[in-house]
């Protein structure tokens, strides 16, 4: 008889209900969009962050982060990296021997980093290769050396010509060799576009007399999100030899602003949260006063004010439970389209977010966790807001809700 | 009476002076004992750190306090590695690209190829005799040998690595045995102590030295001279940038 009486409620009048419903849709739909842009800003940024160059995490020699010597590096071990594979959050090993020499040519002469590196690892990482400007990508058994846009211009290189490398070696042997400009790079943030030198892992190793040597161990990760776990997986599985380091150690400035950009999103959510609230609540609040004559009638031939709650409160649960249906099922194509084709920003700031070597694009993410999160939120309001009917109620005068 | 007095002073300083003198030409005579007019020498080098040591091999030539040349013989990445010091200059070639590069002063008292000796120990860039002050400290024994312990200041203007040197230079024979190397604020940086006395080209000269820097636990630098031959006649063209690609 009640759950009758509900149903009848429902579509007495249709077209108040889609509108309810409708409108708590697009709050589920606005609430997922805003989140999923979030996270996927989020993870774009750390992407681009860990592109540059450090990866989610890096494995060193113990004590190697605070003293960045190549004394400090550690031989290329097999088992090592048996003991890395197996943990399956780790998707890429990249290997790299690190340091800091001079670059010369004719009579120009200045400081560099040089990085010794596995070429297709490092560009599956890093995408390295996408980063060439002129010339072509090495390969690993190359005698030639990719160097850094500003790096070139400085010491006037340009591709073919011979690049000296000058300085000291692992136990400080002399390291000089001369090396061919194969290609030149772009790299993202200005203090790297203008200071690093690239050449194959093993070259490297003869140049700086550091034979199966490596300073890093940098990996890729399934997920950013697992870096800390994994980090603290990996210290336990490879041994107190080594340290491990998530990206936010090692670049403590960039993590922390990323950290304030975060802390920006949470102010727009509440903005967000509290415009469908109240859009919301308007759109209950009129439809109770309009029911007014209604419920005093209802009141008035004997029913209880009890049972007429639990009616209203069922509507108010039905209606809350289709918007939100129909707003998930809405948001999943939206999202998906916009993580595939991303908003892209246009003119200067997108001109100045490229300086910084961040993509001009606000893609989004598309994760189980959001929808499930953000329905749960907006339905905790609308069923708060739904108890507006019941107070109202309480108060309600039969004969007076009657008078026309 | 003033004459007296005159005389008087005197006596009391002429010592001094004497001793002033005496000391400079203690290091004089055993610096041109160690040089000869010139030198040609095998010295192995031997760098010991906690964790590993490393050898090379070179051969240096020498003609008065101006020009030196070395040779890096071994270890193979390195041969052929040549330093060639002129009066006040110093050259660098490295074969492997090519290059002499000229060394800049501020280099001077950077490690030399990974050891314990500066650039400057090597070279000699700065002169023991014309850029410091000499003084008398006392005598010491040192491995059975009377020396002197003469104390080296350097002199206003010129531009040395260290703060004072500390020379223990054997009566006797005229050997430099020890030497002590402190920085500008006193602080013992280096100490050299050289042993193993025996005849070399005919003179009497410790054939090792080690160099052991003060505040590195466990580095070492031994340097030992297989053969030492002085006087042979070597011109001066030989010590020249041109040649410092050609040298064997």
């Amino acid at each position: 008889m009640i759950a009758k009486l509900i149903w009848r409620n429902l579509w007495r009048n249709s077209r108040r209900t889609l509108i309810t419903i409708a409108s708590i849709a697009f709050a589920v739909l606005f609430a997922i969009l805003m989140q999923s842009l979030q996270e996927g800003v989020f993870n774009n940024l750390i992407k681009n962050v860990v592109n540059y160059y450090t990866g989610y995490v890096q494995v060193h020699q113990k004590g190697y982060w605070d003293e960045q010597i190549l004394e400090n590096s550690f031989t290329e071990d097999a088992q090592l990296f048996t003991k890395l594979q197996k943990n399956k959050a780790v998707t890429e090993i990249v290997p790299r021997l690190e340091t800091f020499v001079l670059a010369s040519n004719k009579n120009i002469t200045k400081g560099c980093v040089l990085i010794g590196t596995d070429t297709d690892k490092e560009s599956r990482l890093t995408q390295l290769q996408n980063k060439i400007i002129k010339g072509t990508y090495f390969k690993n058994n190359d005698e030639a050396v990719m160097l850094s846009e500003g790096l070139a211009k400085r010491l006037q290189l340009k591709v073919n010509d011979t690049i000296v490398l000058y300085g000291q070696g692992y136990q400080e042997v002399m390291a000089a060799g001369k090396y061919h400009v194969k290609g030149i790079l772009h790299l993202a943030s200005p203090e790297m576009n203008d200071n690093f030198v690239y050449l194959p892992l093993k070259t490297c190793q003869y140049f700086l007399t550091a034979e199966n040597r490596l300073t890093t161990l940098s990996l890729g990760i399934d997920n950013p999100k697992n870096a800390e776990k994994l980090t603290e997986e990996l210290e336990n599985s490879i041994g107190k030899e080594y340290e491990v380091m998530t990206w936010q150690e090692l670049m403590p400035d960039v993590a922390n602003h990323i950290k304030a950009d975060g802390f920006s999103f949470y102010i727009f959510s509440g903005i967000l949260y509290l415009i469908i609230g109240f859009g919301l609540f308007g759109t209950i609040m009129m439809m109770t006063v309009e029911r007014t004559f209604e419920f005093g009638m209802l009141l008035a031939i004997g029913m209880k004010k009890s049972t007429l709650k639990i009616i209203l409160w069922s509507e108010t649960v039905l209606i809350t439970l289709c918007g939100i249906l129909l707003g998930m099922l809405l948001s999943f194509p939206v999202t998906a389209y916009l993580k595939k084709n991303p908003m892209q920003l246009t003119g200067d700031l997108a001109k100045s977010y490229e300086q910084f070597g961040f993509e001009a694009i606000f893609p989004t993410e598309v994760d189980v966790n959001i929808f499930i999160n953000q329905s749960l939120i907006v339905m905790v309001m609308a069923l708060l807001i739904g108890l507006y009917p019941l107070w109202f109620v309480n108060s309600l005068n039969p004969v007076k809700a009657m008078k026309k | 009476m003033k004459n007296i007095l005159s005389i008087f002073v005197f006596l009391i300083l002429f010592p001094c002076i004497i001793l002033a003198q005496d000391a400079k030409s203690i290091v004089k005579k055993a610096d041109e004992k160690a040089k000869g007019n010139t030198s040609v020498a095998l010295i192995s080098i031997q760098t010991i750190r906690p964790n590993w040591t490393r050898e090379m091999t070179v051969k240096a030539w020498t003609k008065g306090n101006d020009l030196t040349m070395i040779l890096v013989l071994t270890p193979a990445k390195e041969k052929g590695v040549v330093f060639l010091k002129k009066k006040k200059e110093v050259w660098n070639w490295v074969p492997s690209i090519e290059r002499n590069i000229k060394m800049p002063p501020s280099m001077m008292s950077q490690s030399w190829m990974g050891t314990d000796f500066t650039n400057d120990d090597l070279v000699k860039e700065a002169s023991i005799l014309e850029d410091y002050n000499h003084t008398f400290l006392e005598d010491i024994e040192i491995d059975g040998r009377n020396c002197y312990k003469i104390q080296l200041i350097p002199k206003p203007k010129s531009a040395v690595v260290w703060g004072k040197v500390i020379l223990s230079i054997d009566k006797k024979d005229y050997m430099m045995l020890h030497a002590e190397y402190f920085d500008e604020d006193g602080k013992l940086m280096n100490t050299m102590h050289c042993s193993d006395v025996k005849m070399l080209g005919g003179k009497l000269l410790p054939a090792k030295m080690e160099m052991i820097p003060a505040d590195k636990k466990g580095n070492k630098t031994i340097l030992t001279y297989k053969s030492l031959i002085f006087d042979t006649p070597i011109t001066d063209q030989f010590f020249s940038t041109q040649n410092i690609t050609k040298v064997k």
